[in-house]
């Protein structure tokens, strides 16, 4: 199988970059409305990021479900108040 | 205060590259001159995915018989040694190309209904009762199998490497014990590529046309060989009968795929007057390219509400549901065609990300990239509405030009 690109990032806005404002790790951010998010993580942001150092310290590296960090998820929030992440208007 | 771009990031830079070099070749293969929508499709891949496969409830190989299972484009046979194990073998033997899984266990060895001879879990020919000695080579293919939680896996690996323990499946928890149910098992056989199951971990939107439930937060997360689906969804009260017995207002689901066809959900289901913890498993393997297995599995913990005959009672009633929602999709399935090229709209999940992780199980883990197992999450929130957003955004740019004004 190939790996096809999803055209929504041509036809529409494309991944942007954002760091994190309290770790500094660089991720791509997008939002398709107010209500969705999409996030691509590298492997050196997923290792920036102090969240998921706590979360793999609490489990004892059992490599348990990470749900997320809330400090990028506020981090993309203010960014996209603050236009910096568009949100397309319907 | 503005965002700090990363751009001084060379990792950022580096796979932002790669992504745009993707879309752009993409593009120029897809670039259509008649504005007519192609559906493309490539043929179904030619090897079967690597990982753990299950097999189903580990007890129903243990009746002193051998079993057929038609797995990976193979037939297979799974039988209990004396020692208790459970084996796979491919089901040919290897002197006249007769099937194992029609003779008979003798001891720890599977002896071949044709000539006898004796074959042990480890794929090598024990004994042939009328030779004196047994020829060189006379082994055959073995899969390593693993038991847990009540259940059989077999590895699967075209490279034929054995498993690596990052890879393992969680224990599942409940599963065995005393205060949840034992497991509502089913299976069936569904004509189509295994691909179609997979697509449902992205696909929101299928939970209410095909499902009837009304996701009010989604969210989906890939990283290395997991790929997760947290749903937090509302009945529709326009499916269901009124009246009768506790409410159910919604579920919460958290459930996650470890590798290419073992998913666990750890499904809790919210009454007006209680909750009710449930795990489902969803689970398939390949029969071959054009067909699979499918199978579903519930376990329902007991509670003050639901002690120990309600909650067996409650895991048939769930499994039965469960049943009627795959036979929702069965449907589907049997009369689509298959698609690498979704025409998705803003709305729809993340459909190419999830098959850019799947295809690490398709490739030699030497050419598994980083894009595959990259983490990528998905979010869609209706929990606050667009309105707060938009007034927000209002009293933002109110401040910024009262600022503004200030300075002027």
């Amino acid at each position: 199988m190939t790996i096809r690109a999803d055209d929504r990032l041509l036809d529409g806005a494309p991944m942007r970059p954002l760091c994190c404002l309290r770790c500094g790790a660089g991720v791509e951010v997008r939002k398709a409305s107010w209500e969705q998010t999409s996030v691509q993580w590298s492997a050196q942001a997923l290792g920036a990021c102090l969240e998921r150092q706590a979360a793999r310290a609490a489990d004892g590296g059992a490599g348990g479900l990470f749900e997320g960090c809330t400090a990028l998820r506020e981090s993309i929030v203010r960014a996209a108040l603050e236009g910096a992440i568009p949100v397309p208007e319907d | 205060m503005g965002l700090a771009a990363g751009r001084a990031d060379p990792a950022w830079h580096a796979g932002i590259t790669r992504v745009l070099k993707g879309w752009v070749n993409v593009t120029a293969v897809e670039a259509s001159t008649t504005g007519v929508r192609s559906i493309e499709a490539e043929a179904v891949p030619t090897r079967f995915a690597r990982g753990w496969h299950c097999l189903g409830l580990s007890g129903r190989f243990k009746d002193g018989k051998p079993h057929t299972v038609n797995a990976f484009g193979q037939k297979l046979v799974v039988f209990q040694s004396g020692d208790g194990g459970l084996n796979v073998l491919d089901a040919y033997c290897r002197h006249m190309g007769a099937d194992l899984s029609r003779g008979t266990i003798k001891g720890d060895e599977l002896a071949c209904p044709f000539h006898d001879w004796r074959w042990g879990g480890d794929g090598r020919c024990k004994k042939i009762p009328y030779a004196r000695r047994v020829p060189l080579r006379a082994r055959t293919a073995a899969w390593t199998t693993m038991e847990q939680d009540g259940l059989l896996f077999v590895w699967n690996d075209p490279e034929g490497n054995p498993p690596q323990p990052e890879v393992a499946i969680p224990r599942i928890e409940g599963a065995g014990r005393d205060d949840w149910t034992d497991w509502v098992w089913q299976e069936i056989v569904v004509e189509t590529n295994c691909r179609e199951v997979m697509d449902n971990v992205v696909d929101m939107a299928h939970f209410f046309y095909v499902h009837y439930s009304f996701p009010t937060y989604f969210k989906n997360i890939f990283e290395g060989h997991v790929a997760t689906q947290i749903m937090k969804g509302l009945s529709r009260p326009d499916a269901r009968p009124p009246g009768k017995g506790p409410r159910m207002l919604g579920n919460t689901s958290v459930a996650s795929y470890h590798g290419p066809s073992f998913m666990i959900d750890d499904l809790t289901y919210h009454y007006d007057d209680m909750d009710l913890k449930s795990v489902l498993i969803n689970a398939h393997y390949p029969i071959d390219g054009n067909s699979f297995m499918l199978h579903s599995g519930i376990i329902v913990q007991h509670s003050d509400k639901l002690p120990g005959e309600s909650a067996e009672a409650m895991a048939h009633k769930l499994g039965e549901f469960i049943l009627k929602g795959f036979d929702q999709d069965v449907e589907i399935w049997k009369h689509k065609t298959r698609i690498d090229n979704p025409l998705l709209c803003e709305e729809d999940g993340p459909v190419y990300q999830l098959r850019r992780w799947y295809e690490q199980f398709y490739v030699d883990v030497a050419d598994v990239r980083p894009e595959m197992v990259e983490r990528f999450e998905f979010e869609l929130d209706t929990t606050r509405p667009v309105e707060a957003w938009k007034q927000e955004v209002e009293a933002n740019l109110a401040r910024r030009a009262a600022a503004a004004g200030r300075q002027a």
